[in-house]
C-alpha cells in the first residue's frame, strides 16, 4: 500500500514538474485601466483554449514611469502596451514589421502612424485610433444659435456670446491641476499647427533634428508666443474658468454634465466619464476641432493611433505572446475592446458601436473637414508633455508673458533635448 | 556545569589574542547586523555615490561625467528655487510643529475629563497617510468648491484664501499648516513623554519658592525637556527636508514649479531618464539635511 502511495505520490510530481515545465508563461503590462476587465476576460478565454500559455495581466498606474524600473532591472514583461522613442531607439521592442496578418487588417495611416521614423519599422501595433477635439453642449449652442468655430476670431466671439448670454456657464472649462491636459493643448495648438504646416514627417524630423529653424518656438509672432497671448487674453475677459489652476478633470466633467461648462478639450477617452456621470448627456455631447488661430492654419483635430502594444525584443517568449495578441485583435474581441474603450478600431474588418451615433458621425465629419494631426513621440527625452503642460500653469499664474512664455519654452526644448 | 563546560570547549578555540586583549566568540555577535547594514546601507550609498558622477539614463551605458552633474544643479534655476521652497518649507513646519506641539503637550498634561480621547484625537491625523491627507484637504480648501474654503469665505475677508495656489505665499502656508496639522499630535507625544519624566518635587520646589508660572516654565520645565526638544527638532527637520507626499497631493509642486521639492525634483529628474543627475541631487539632499541636523544637535547637547 505504502509502494503504490509513494509511485502515485512520485507520478503526481513528475506530472506537475511535467507541467511546469511544460507551461510557457507571458507577461502582459498595462497602463490602461478602461481595458483591464475585458482583457482579463479575454485572457481567461485565450489560455482555456490555449493550453501551455498562461497570459498573466499586470496592471500598473505610472506605467510609463515602472515600465523604465522594470527595463533597468531586467525583469521586463513580454508585451507591454507602453511605447517610448527612447526604448525604440535601444532597441527594447520586437520588430513587428513581417506581422502581415495583422497590418493587412489595419487602416493604412495607423500602420503609418506606428512605424519608426528612424527605422522605418513597426514595433508596435496600435488597435484604436484616439481623436482630440472641442467637446462642446449641443444644447448650450442650439439656444444661442451657435455654431463650433473654425477660426480663432469666431471661437472668442462664441464664447463671448456664452459668457454674456448665460453668466453662470463656463464657456471654456480647462482642468489646469493636471499637467498633462495643459501639455496637451500645447501639443494640440501650436505643436500641431506646425505638424500642419511643415507636413506630418517633415514636422517629426525637425523635432528629432531639433531644427530650430523650422521650430522656431521662441519667435514673437510664432505659434508659441500666439498661443499664449491667445490664453492669456481669454484668462484676463474671463472667458476660461476662474479656478483654472486648480481644477481636476472631475471637476470638468461634473461641470460639463450639469450643464455649467460649454465646453473643453479632450480627447475620446474623456467620453466614457461624461456618459457614466450623465447618460442624458448621449445626445448632446458635440466634437469640434480646434480652430485655425495663426494667419496660415487650419482647423486641426487629433486623429492618433492608441493602445499600442509591443512585444519585448527580449522575450523568450515570442511565440506565445504573438499568438496571444493574434487572439486579442480578432474583429470579435476588437469589437468588444473598441466598445470598452470608446474609440474606433483601427482594424478594417471591426464594426463597434464605440459611442452613441449622432456624436460618432459628428466625429467622422469633423475628421474629414479638419486637418488630422498625430501626438509627437519626438518629443525631447528631457522635456515631457507635462513638463510643458507645468510652463503653462506658470504662464496662467502670472510668471510669464506671451514673448517670455515663447523664449522660455524654447530654452526648455532645447535644454530637454 | 556540564554546559558551562561545553560552552568553554566551543568558546575557547576561536578566542583571539590582539594587543593583548582577549576577544571571544561573543565580539562577532554584531556580524549579522553589521552585514545587513553594510548591504542595505553602506553598499547603495558607494554606489549612489559612484551613479551620481555618471551620466546614466537609467537603461544605457553610463559615462563618467565627474562633479557636472552636481555644478550643473547650482545652475539650474528651477533647482535652486526648489531649494528655497524645501527650505521654507522645511522652517516652516519645524518651528510650528514644535510650538504646537509643546503646546498641545502642556494643555494635554493637565488633568481634564475627556483627556485620553483629546490626545488621540490630536494623534490621529499622523496614522493617516500623508497623501490621501492632502487630497482630502485639496478637496476641503479647493478654490471655488471646496467646502472648507466656502466656509472661511463666509466669515470675512480676512480669512479668504483666493486662489490660493496662484499666490505662492498663500500656497505655501496651506502646505505647511497641513504638514504641521499631521504631525503635531506626533510631536505632542514626544513632548508629553518629556514632560512625564520631569519630576515633580523640581515644579513644586519652585512653585514653593514663589517662581511665577512663567518663570517655572522657562526655569524648570524647559530646560528639562531638552531631550524631547532634540529628538523633535531633528525628526521634523529631517521630515520636512524631505517632504514629497503632502506637496505631491495638494499641488503636485505646482503651479509651474513654485511649490516643487527637491525630493519631487528628485522623483521628475530620475523618471525623466536623468537616473545619474538625480542620484547626484539626492547627495546634495542628504547634506542639505545633515547640516542643520547637526547644528541642533550640537546647540542642545551644548545646553544638556
Amino acid at each position: 500500500m505504502k509502494k503504490l502511495l509513494a509511485f502515485v505520490l512520485a507520478l503526481a510530481l513528475c506530472l506537475a514538474a511535467f507541467t511546469a515545465v511544460a507551461e510557457t508563461k507571458v507577461n502582459f503590462f498595462t497602463g490602461k485601466i478602461e481595458t483591464i476587465d475585458l482583457l482579463n476576460e479575454i485572457i481567461g478565454e485565450f489560455n482555456a483554449a490555449n493550453p501551455g500559455i498562461v497570459v498573466e495581466q499586470e496592471y500598473q498606474n505610472d506605467a510609463s514611469s515602472i515600465i523604465k524600473v522594470k527595463f533597468a532591472s531586467g525583469e521586463v514583461p513580454d508585451v507591454m502596451t507602453t511605447y517610448e522613442q527612447e526604448f525604440v531607439d535601444q532597441g527594447k521592442y520586437l520588430d513587428l514589421s513581417d506581422m502581415s496578418d495583422w497590418w493587412n487588417r489595419l487602416i493604412p495611416s495607423m500602420r503609418a502612424s506606428c512605424t519608426d521614423l528612424k527605422t522605418g519599422n513597426q514595433y508596435r501595433v496600435c488597435t484604436n485610433m484616439t481623436m482630440a477635439g472641442f467637446f462642446y453642449n449641443k444644447e448650450i449652442y442650439a439656444a444661442l444659435g451657435l455654431t463650433p468655430a473654425t477660426t480663432w476670431d469666431e471661437f472668442v466671439a462664441n464664447l463671448t456670446v456664452i459668457k454674456t448670454q448665460m453668466p453662470d456657464v463656463t464657456p471654456w472649462f480647462i482642468f489646469g491641476k493636471e499637467a498633462w491636459h495643459l501639455g496637451h493643448l500645447i501639443e494640440f495648438i501650436p505643436h500641431g499647427y506646425l505638424k500642419q504646416t511643415l507636413g506630418t514627417l517633415e514636422c517629426k524630423t525637425a523635432m528629432l533634428n531639433n531644427d530650430s529653424a523650422k521650430l522656431n518656438f521662441g519667435a514673437a509672432d510664432g505659434c508659441m508666443a500666439v498661443f499664449a497671448q491667445n490664453l492669456l487674453d481669454l484668462q484676463a475677459n474671463g472667458l476660461i474658468n476662474e479656478d483654472v489652476l486648480t481644477a481636476t478633470s472631475d471637476n470638468c466633467v461634473e461641470a460639463f454634465v450639469t450643464g455649467k461648462a460649454a465646453m473643453f478639450s479632450n480627447g475620446m477617452w474623456a467620453l466614457s466619464g461624461i456618459l457614466e456621470a450623465n447618460p442624458d448627456m448621449a445626445d448632446k455631447i458635440g466634437f469640434a476641432p480646434y480652430p485655425a488661430y495663426m494667419p496660415d492654419s487650419k482647423p486641426v483635430v487629433l486623429c492618433a493611433e492608441d493602445s499600442g502594444y509591443s512585444i519585448s525584443a527580449t522575450s523568450e517568449n515570442v511565440d506565445a505572446a504573438k499568438a496571444f495578441l493574434t487572439y486579442l485583435f480578432s474583429a470579435e474581441n476588437q469589437k468588444k475592446y473598441s466598445e470598452t474603450l470608446g474609440s474606433p478600431s483601427a482594424f478594417t474588418d471591426v464594426d463597434a458601436n464605440w459611442a452613441p451615433a449622432a456624436f460618432a458621425a459628428e466625429v467622422k465629419s469633423v475628421l474629414n473637414s479638419a486637418v488630422n494631426i498625430g501626438f509627437t513621440n519626438e518629443k525631447p527625452a528631457g522635456f515631457s508633455g507635462d513638463d510643458a503642460g507645468r510652463m503653462v500653469q506658470d504662464l496662467l499664474a502670472g510668471t510669464y508673458d506671451a514673448q517670455s512664455f515663447a523664449k522660455a519654452y524654447e530654452k526648455a526644448w532645447n535644454e530637454g533635448f | 556545569m556540564q554546559g558551562k563546560d561545553y560552552l568553554k570547549n566551543i568558546v575557547a578555540p576561536v578566542k583571539l589574542r590582539r594587543n593583548g586583549r582577549k576577544r571571544d566568540l561573543t565580539e562577532f555577535m554584531s556580524l549579522p547586523a553589521l552585514l545587513l547594514f553594510c548591504t542595505f546601507f553602506v553598499y547603495p550609498l558607494l554606489k549612489g555615490v559612484q551613479m551620481s558622477l555618471t551620466d546614466w539614463d537609467g537603461m544605457g551605458e553610463a559615462t563618467f561625467v565627474g562633479l557636472a552633474n552636481f555644478t550643473r544643479f547650482f545652475q539650474d534655476s528651477r533647482a535652486m528655487g526648489d531649494i528655497r521652497t524645501t527650505l521654507i518649507f522645511a522652517a516652516g513646519s519645524a518651528i510650528l510643529l514644535n510650538l504646537i506641539g509643546l503646546l498641545y503637550a502642556l494643555l494635554m498634561e493637565k488633568p481634564f475629563h475627556g483627556r485620553s480621547l483629546t490626545r488621540v484625537i490630536i494623534y490621529l491625523p499622523a496614522i493617516i497617510s500623508p497623501l490621501i491627507m492632502g487630497y482630502i484637504w485639496y478637496f476641503l480648501l479647493q478654490p471655488g468648491r471646496g467646502f472648507l474654503y466656502h466656509a472661511m469665505e463666509q466669515l470675512g475677508t480676512s480669512f479668504q484664501l483666493g486662489s490660493w495656489m496662484s499666490n505662492y505665499p498663500t500656497t505655501m502656508m496651506v502646505l505647511i499648516f497641513v504638514n504641521v496639522w499631521q504631525y503635531a499630535g506626533m510631536t505632542m507625544i514626544i513632548y508629553l513623554a518629556g514632560l512625564q519624566n520631569i519630576p515633580t518635587e523640581l515644579r513644586e520646589a519652585a512653585m514653593i519658592d514663589g517662581a511665577a508660572p512663567w518663570q517655572r516654565f522657562t526655569g524648570v520645565t524647559l530646560p528639562l525637556l531638552l531631550p524631547a526638544i532634540r529628538i523633535n527638532v531633528v525628526t521634523n527637520i529631517i521630515g520636512s527636508l524631505s517632504v514629497f507626499d503632502v506637496i505631491m497631493s495638494l499641488t503636485e509642486g505646482g503651479p509651474g514649479y513654485a511649490t516643487e521639492s527637491l525630493s519631487i525634483y528628485i522623483m521628475r529628474m530620475c523618471y525623466g531618464s536623468r537616473t545619474g543627475y538625480s542620484t547626484a541631487v539626492a547627495m546634495i539632499l542628504f547634506f542639505i539635511i545633515l547640516i542643520p541636523v547637526l547644528i541642533s544637535m550640537r546647540l542642545t547637547r551644548e545646553k544638556d
